[in-house]
């Protein structure tokens, strides 16, 4: 038997458990062609 | 200056989009680059940038989040999301003399 994929309505759950999926933050600083 | 974590996040404060901070919405929720700080923010979700964009329309961050469409449930989740934000600058405490109505 193969494992039944997740749904969407599933995963949007999940995304609604981790703060760190609403927000995620990047440091541009030593980013070459940046400035 | 003083470390700010999610315990210290006040959702019943008013707060504000720092001005220094660009918005440019996408498909996945929007990109936010703070000129001050040269940080990137990405905010993942329609309804995490629809709170975002509109704190500086209601007198606290909780009644932007459930003017959101945010859930009762849910909003710790969200508050998380803001005290990230708040911890990166890219959001700021508005004074109350500075609210709008």
């Amino acid at each position: 038997m193969t494992e039944v994929p997740t749904t969407g309505s599933e995963t949007e759950t999940e995304a609604l458990t981790s703060d760190e999926l609403l927000v995620e933050e990047v440091s541009i600083d030593g980013m070459c062609g940046v400035y | 200056m003083s470390t700010r974590t999610d315990a210290t996040f006040d959702l019943d404060r008013a707060w504000q989009v720092d001005p220094r901070v660009s918005m440019r919405p996408e498909p996945f929720g929007a990109l936010l680059y703070h000129f001050g700080t040269r940080r990137l923010s990405f905010l993942k979700n329609q309804t995490v940038l629809a709170v975002v964009r509109s704190l500086a329309d209601h007198p606290t961050a909780r009644a932007a989040c459930l003017a959101s469409g945010v859930a009762e449930a849910e909003v710790p989740v969200y508050a998380r999301a803001l005290a990230a934000l708040a911890d990166s600058k890219m959001i700021t405490e508005r004074m109350s003399h500075d609210s709008r109505t």
